[in-house]
Order: structure tokens, then C-alpha cells, then sequence
């Protein structure tokens, strides 16, 4: 991946061997079975490219693909592009097609779905899509096989925004000239990917059969894929015990019951296949308003919460404890540092009392420096574990604290419409690239009042903007290294947002089926090569 | 006037009432509404995970949200006068296919719960009431309390545990073995294999109620004067119970019943939730969550149509099992 951007012009070409070589020979793979995998929540289409939600990943990347795939390292690997070449100056990128690949109804796929799918659709309706491809000016369509994304400047992120789950290919003949946000095949998808769209009862189940015309030789080994959906917890967990479903990702068995079931002789877990999504749990504070308009009383707060116990007893031991603004699962792309001001010393109690009293908010008689709300983002139980969690740390070092729960709507309106907070936990997706995930919660641009997940803490450094410009678009590795380590130093020193862990959501599974987690995409990936040893 | 066409008569004037008491509600509902905070795109967007200005915009264009409320509420009443329940654009489809699909195994759940706890609950109300004070009785009206008080989502667990876990004779959740598309009789019988677990946890809380009720309502007859006449004559008690005490003492059961038939179409968000089961509770639920208000609307107005209509079918059983009651 660094190699490809070096200064010459160079040439990644795919791998031409089918996707079955990459697994190796270890095991002889079988043909046929069914994997029944629960999707936690039911999501409410299957449009992939209106909406990046994750339920809706979670199936319709079974049958959209993306013109690339990754391995765990985040280097691109051929998906429908069997290549693809950048040019010396990072603002061409040619995609080489796989030939021969056709949609489920029969369609060829060409480079003008690429270009419909990329300019049409994913640029002008996908909730990420404006930016992922704010640079691509025009795709090119040579020939049927080739496709030319033509940049205004370098996107060196946009490599690895291409996957199935973040920018699918659609087929233009089923798209052009209808309503995009009202087109039939929301709820059932017509795709290249390995299993095709059967049908879905609302309320129970998707079913997806094998695609026989498939374009990868010999796959996908499963005959069909069943997604059910279980609202209840404890029912998720009790049919994976008994074998009715087969695999869970995201959460959907909660973590104090996968610590009991990892023990059973049948079932497996992994954290693996999240390193494309790197979520990371943070709290945002509104730094427009006293108290937390002053930095040293964000530091106090940071410093006031020991990571490590959170992790341990709220997530039970998933996790690990986040340095910086950056996640570390982007060390080996070279974006993460640890050299930032740290806040896990042995005397962070101290340093915490310390600069409460120094930025002038000394104990009252009552042993209270001042009182604040938390609201806790409602997307579960652990979340309001770590309210109280948070209202007990701060309130060791005077700060008294009380919990707001609301439902959804109303805690994204108080949020980011009203602002109406003081501090809130919440956790970001950093996606593929910090450029895509990250920025938006730090650029004066982003505080876009009524946009959700963006920077509702409304902080507003314009040093922090002209580096996250040029990390944006510098295409030599080593200098977008460079600027991602000021840009965590500033962060940290400043704190507008205090990253608190880094999440490992984690993948249950049936122990007969193999190969499921594949890709760092996880249960974002197809599914092609998974398999039933039975 | 034959008593027959004094029914037609009554059933349309009462009919006629129910428009504008339907349509109130369906204003009163949409106003409710609209005091909570957040809308269906706000939601879509959190979903997304991120999303742009324009792209929040173009939803609530999409959705209509753009125009005042007042506007909204004239289009929504248009369309329910023309039978037009409106289009969910969370789920992309008409929100009258997404009740249709729910309604089904909503019936199929609902119906067995009520009749298996109203038969349950006014046999054991007739035991406990003819066995007063024996160990039959304090032993049903124990049990009566226990399963009331029980939360239903802790007895739906527990009966998984035990009898899908352990001992493996019922599935989990949901209402059909999926991956194996039965049809015909299979089919049939596999839905009521799914069904047996909800409906006794539904069945429980419901039947302590009419157990309760029966034993009372026995016991209230039971001292009657009809009652002393009927044995002064020297009737049978067999006789007496059954064919005196009884029939009245269901009058009130008939009413109680009639009531959770109304809330039939609710369906039970904690049954549907804890089994998986893909009723109208669960669906209503998230519309809330969700937003969805032409959902979320649209079965509150099928709800209010239904409980207007048991209203009316209870009023007239009323009269054949009390012809005093008059139907006029």
C-alpha cells in the first residue's frame, strides 16, 4: 500500500489466482450448508448505498461488492478491480475490472456501473459519500474493463474506502434515471456478490441463496445464508447456545454472556474483523461553556477516569485503553502515535485535583467544586454503567454529576442540534482511514449544527484545521506520518474530545463453520469463502 | 320492530359514531406525536453513523418534514379518509403491506393467548370458587398470584432455559424453523411447535386475571337471591352452578376479554421481544424509536378501528347471554 504511493509511478497489480488460492490448502474446504447469523437490530432496508448503518452492512455486503477487499494489515487487495495503478502525482487511480462478472439478474458488469455507481449515486446519496469522494472530479470509462478515477488533489485515504460495506458497485441499468432514495431494490438488492436476495420476512429473517454464476471460481462454498433477527439479549444468546444460530458480530450476544459461552465446546470467539471500522468510545464536552471551556478542566476529567477499570469491569476485559485521538489499530499504516501527553500515571488523582484548583474551581464546604449532567449515549446497558462509573471517578476529585438516559432522537437532537450538553459519552467509528473518521469531530468546518456525529464539542483550532488539510491530501506516507503525530499532540494537550478506549466488539461463532472472519472487515465482508465442517 | 333489524339498526348508528371518534383519535395521536424530540431523519442519519447537511435535508424533504406540522396533519387526515395509511420511509415500503405482514402471526399469537387464558382462567376460577377454602382453592389462587406477579420476561427466559436449553423440546425464538421452508400441514404444525413457549408465558398473566375474576364473580352470584330460590326448590347444585351461577358470572369475563381483544393488535412488545416473535408490539415499538410516524400512525388508527369494533361485537353478546340487556 505505502509502496504504491511512493514518488514513482507505480503498479500494484492483483493478484490474477483466484481468491481460493489465498486461503492456502490447509484444509479442504466442503461444499453446502447453511449459516444462520443474527443481525442485531432488524435494518430497516437493505440500501447499503443510502445508508451505512450497520445492520444493513451487515446483509447487502453479502450481495454488493466493492471494487477492492483488504487483508488485516489494510493493504488493498483485487475485488472487482483485479488492478489498479495510481499515478506519480496521487490524482489518477486506474481500475482494471475483473472480466466476466455479472450482476444476479443476468447483467454484465462494466466500467460505466463503476461510474454511475462512484458519480451518480455514492458521491450524491451515501451519508459518507460526499467526502469519501469530494476529490473525484470524473471516472473515466476507456473501455468496458477500465475505469479512471480523475482527482482535483491526492486522496491518499480513498485507497481503502472501497470495499463492499463502504462504497458498493451498483448496477446502473436498475438505477438510472429513478429516484435513488425510492428505488425497489432497497429491499431486495440485485448485486455481483457471492449469495443473491431471496426474500425477507419482515420481522424474522433474509434469506440469500448461493449465486451458482458466481465470478470467483468454485465460490462461495455455503449453499445460503440466513440473517435472523432477535431483539431480545438473552434469547441471542440462548439460540447460540443451541446451536439455532451460528454467528453474532457487533454485539449482538452482549459480553457478560459471551464470557460464559466462549466456554462451551462448540462455540469460538474472535475480536478480529473490526480493524476497518476501529471504533473508538470517547467522551465529548462542550468546550463553548464553562466549566469545560477551560482546557486544564478537560485534562482534570481525563486524568479522573482510570481506563483500564472501565475496560475490565463494564466491558469485561474488551478493549484496550486509548492514548491519543488516533486509534492504534492504524500503527502499521503509520498514523499512530503514543509520544502525546499521557493521562494513566500513577498520580492522575493528584494531577486531576491539582488543575481543578488551579483553573480556579476550588472544593466548596460541602467537598464540591461544581455540578454537572452526563448524558450517556443510549445505545445500551454499558454505556449507563459507565455514567455511573463516571459520576463515581468524578466525583473523587469534586465534581458532582448527574446522569441524563434518553432515547435516541432525543439525545442525537440535544447533541447536535440543541448543544444542550455538557459532557457525553459516546464512541466514533475511525473507519479506514483517520482522514474519513476522524476529522470530522475536530475540524471548525464539522460544527454543523443538526449533523450528527460530527464536532459537537465545537472546538475550533485553526492550527489543528491547516494540518488535517494537508494530512488529507499529502501523498507521501512519511510526511502524512508526520503531520498525524502533531495533529495527536495538539489533540491531547487540548482535549476537546477525551478518547477513553479503544472498543473490541467481538464475533461469536459456531465452531463447525470456518473462514468467516476473513478481512478486517469482518462481518462487512461477504462471507465467499466461509465454510461448514460438518 | 323485529328484534333482528333493531340490531342492524343499532350496529350502523353505532358505526356511524365511531368515524369521528376514530378520527379524533387519529388527530389526538399525531399531535401526541409531535411533542417528542427528534425525527425519522435525525434518526436515519444517526444510524448512518455520519452523515452531511444536504443529505439531512433531502431526507426530511423526502419525508415531508419540511412543511409546517398543520400542513402535515391536513395531508395525513386526506389520506386516512381515502384509506391511504401512507408509505414508511424507513422501510421503504407501504405502511399498510408492513402491518398486513405483522398482523398475521400477531392474530395467530394473541388469539391462542387469550383463548387458552380464558378457558384456563375460568375453569380454575370455577374450582377455586366451588372449592372454597379447600386446598384446591388457596393452591389456584397462589398460583394465580405467583404467575401475575412474575415479570413476563423473566418467565419467557426461564421456560427457554429450561425447556429449550436443557431439555431441548422447543426452539428459542422466532416462528418457523428457519432455513427449512415447510409448506402445508409441516408448516402448520411447526409454527405451533414456536408457539407453545410465548403462549404460555403470555397465556400466564392473563390467565391469573381471569382466574381471579371468575372465583370472584362465582362467589358474588353464589349468594344471590335466585340462587336461595333455586335451591329452596330443590334444584340440584350441580344444576345450580352450572346452569344459574355461571352464565351470569361470566358477564363479567365476557367484558375483561372483550377489553384485551382491543389490545389484541398491540400485540406484547416483551412475548414478541423475548421469543423473537414477529408480531405488531415489536414493529409499533420501533416506529417510536425510530420516528416512524406514518407507522407508528398507522397502526394506532388499525388499533382504534378494532377496539371499536370488539366494543360493539361485545355489547352484542352482552345481549344473548343477558337478554335484559337491550340492544337500542
Amino acid at each position: 500500500m505505502r509502496a504504491c504511493l511512493k514518488s514513482f509511478a507505480t503498479v500494484a497489480i492483483g493478484a490474477l489466482v483466484g481468491a481460493v488460492a489465498l486461503v492456502g490448502p490447509a484444509q479442504a474446504q466442503k461444499q453446502g450448508g447453511t449459516l444462520v447469523y443474527v443481525v442485531q437490530p432488524e435494518p430497516p432496508t437493505l440500501a447499503s448505498y443510502l445508508s451505512t448503518s450497520g445492520p444493513i452492512g451487515q446483509v447487502a455486503t453479502k450481495v454488493y461488492e466493492g471494487l477492492l477487499e483488504y487483508d488485516f494489515d489494510l493493504n488493498p487487495q483485487p475485488g472487482l478491480a483485479e488492478s489498479w495503478e495510481i499515478s506519480e502525482d496521487g490524482k489518477t487511480i486506474t481500475f482494471t475490472l475483473h472480466e466476466g462478472i455479472t450482476f444476479h439478474d443476468g447483467t454484465p458488469l462494466t466500467s460505466a456501473d463503476v461510474q454511475f455507481s462512484i458519480m451518480e449515486v455514492l458521491r450524491e446519496v451515501h451519508p459518507r459519500g460526499p467526502n469519501t469522494f469530494k476529490e473525484v472530479e470524473a471516472v473515466e470509462t476507456p473501455d468496458a474493463l477500465t475505469a479512471v478515477f480523475k482527482l482535483t488533489n491526492p486522496a491518499p485515504y480513498l485507497i481503502r474506502a472501497l470495499s463492499g460495506y463502504e462504497s458498493p458497485i451498483l448496477p446502473k441499468h436498475l438505477f438510472e434515471g429513478t429516484d435513488l432514495r425510492n428505488n425497489p431494490t432497497a429491499n431486495k438488492p440485485i448485486g455481483t456478490g457471492p449469495y443473491k436476495f431471496v426474500e425477507w420476512e419482515k420481522g424474522q429473517y433474509i434469506r440469500l441463496d448461493r449465486n451458482e454464476d458466481y465470478w470467483k471460481e468454485g465460490l462461495p462454498y455455503l449453499d445460503r445464508l440466513v440473517a435472523r433477527f432477535i431483539p431480545d439479549a438473552s434469547t441471542r444468546t440462548a439460540a447460540m447456545e443451541k446451536g439455532e444460530v451460528h454467528f453474532a458480530a457487533y454485539g449482538a450476544i452482549p459480553n457478560v454472556d459471551v464470557v460464559r459461552i466462549k466456554e462451551l465446546p462448540d462455540i469460538e470467539i474472535t475480536t478480529e474483523g473490526y480493524s476497518m471500522i476501529n471504533p473508538l468510545a470517547l467522551i465529548e464536552l462542550d468546550t463553548t461553556q464553562p466549566p469545560f471551556d477551560k482546557k486544564e478542566v478537560r485534562q482534570a476529567v481525563s486524568y479522573a477516569i482510570d481506563r483500564n477499570f472501565v475496560i475490565d469491569n463494564i466491558w469485561f476485559g474488551f478493549g484496550k485503553p486509548a492514548t491519543g485521538a488516533i486509534s492504534s489499530n492504524f500503527a502499521p499504516a503509520g498514523f499512530y502515535s503514543d509520544d502525546v501527553r499521557r493521562y494513566d500515571g500513577e498520580d492522575r488523582i493528584e494531577r486531576a485535583n491539582k488543575l481543578l484548583d488551579e483553573a480556579g474551581f476550588p472544593r466548596k464546604d460541602d467537598g464540591k467544586r461544581f455540578e454537572i449532567k452526563h448524558d450517556i449515549i443510549p445505545y445500551g446497558e454499558e454505556w449507563r454503567r459507565l455514567g455511573e462509573y463516571i459520576k463515581q471517578a468524578l466525583g473523587d476529585v469534586g465534581i458532582g454529576v448527574e446522569l441524563r438516559y434518553e432515547d435516541v432522537p432525543t439525545w442525537l437532537k440535544r447533541i447536535y442540534t440543541n448543544y444542550d450538553f455538557a459532557l457525553n459519552s459516546n464512541f466514533f467509528y475511525q473507519l479506514p482511514d483517520p482522514t474519513l473518521g476522524m476529522h470530522r469531530q475536530y475540524l471548525t468546518e464539522q460544527i454543523r449544527q443538526g449533523t450528527v456525529f460530527v464536532n459537537s464539542s465545537r472546538y475550533s483550532n485553526p492550527k489543528i484545521d491547516d494540518l488535517m488539510a494537508i494530512a488529507a491530501t499529502e501523498p507521501n506516507p512519511d510526511k502524512r506520518s508526520a503531520v498525524y503525530t502533531e495533529i495527536q499532540q495538539i489533540l491531547a494537550e487540548d482535549l476537546p474530545v477525551i478518547p477513553l478506549f479503544e472498543m473490541e466488539f467481538i464475533v461469536v461463532y459456531n465452531s463447525k463453520f470456518k473462514d468467516l472472519v476473513t478481512s478486517p472487515l469482518g462481518v462487512y465482508a461477504s462471507f465467499d469463502r466461509a465454510w461448514l465442517d460438518e | 320492530m323485529s328484534l333482528a333489524r333493531q340490531r342492524i339498526r343499532y350496529v350502523a348508528r353505532r358505526l356511524l359514531q365511531a368515524i369521528p371518534i376514530v378520527l379524533a383519535i387519529v388527530v389526538v395521536n399525531f399531535i401526541l406525536l409531535q411533542f417528542a424530540e427528534g425525527d425519522a431523519a435525525d434518526v436515519l442519519a444517526g444510524e448512518a453513523g455520519s452523515a452531511t447537511p444536504e443529505y439531512l435535508a433531502q431526507l426530511r424533504a423526502k419525508f415531508g418534514l419540511d412543511q409546517p406540522v398543520y400542513i402535515q396533519l391536513l395531508v395525513y387526515i386526506k389520506n386516512i379518509l381515502m384509506l391511504d395509511l401512507g408509505y414508511s420511509f424507513r422501510h421503504d415500503l407501504p405502511v399498510f403491506d408492513l402491518i398486513v405482514n405483522r398482523l398475521g402471526p400477531t392474530l395467530i399469537l394473541m388469539i391462542t393467548t387469550i383463548l387458552l387464558a380464558v378457558g384456563v382462567g375460568v375453569l380454575l376460577g370455577l374450582l377455586a370458587a366451588t372449592g372454597l377454602n379447600t386446598w384446591r382453592d388457596n393452591l389456584i389462587s397462589v398460583f394465580a398470584l405467583v404467575s401475575y406477579a412474575t415479570p413476563l420476561f423473566w418467565v419467557g427466559l426461564m421456560l427457554i432455559v429450561v425447556f429449550s436449553i436443557r431439555l431441548g423440546w422447543f426452539p428459542t425464538s422466532g416462528m418457523e424453523t428457519i432455513g427449512a421452508f415447510y409448506e402445508g400441514w409441516d408448516r402448520v404444525l411447526n409454527i405451533a411447535h414456536h408457539l407453545v413457549l410465548p403462549a404460555i408465558t403470555l397465556s400466564l398473566f392473563y390467565l391469573a386475571l381471569y382466574t381471579r375474576l371468575m372465583r370472584a364473580s362465582m362467589l358474588e352470584q353464589a349468594g344471590m337471591d335466585y340462587v336461595v330460590t333455586a335451591r329452596a326448590k330443590g334444584v340440584g347444585e350441580r344444576t345450580i352452578v352450572f346452569r344459574h351461577i355461571l352464565r351470569n358470572a361470566l358477564l363479567p369475563v365476557v367484558t375483561m376479554a372483550g377489553v384485551q381483544i382491543g389490545s389484541l393488535i398491540g400485540g406484547s412488545v416483551i412475548v414478541e421481544s423475548v421469543f423473537g416473535w414477529p408480531g405488531l408490539g415489536l414493529l409499533a415499538f420501533d416506529a417510536l424509536f425510530a420516528r416512524d410516524l406514518n407507522l407508528l400512525l398507522g397502526i394506532f388508527f388499525l388499533s382504534a378501528c378494532l377496539v371499536v369494533a370488539v366494543n360493539l361485537v361485545v355489547d352484542i353478546i352482552y345481549s344473548f347471554l343477558d337478554p335484559r340487556i337491550e340492544v337500542a
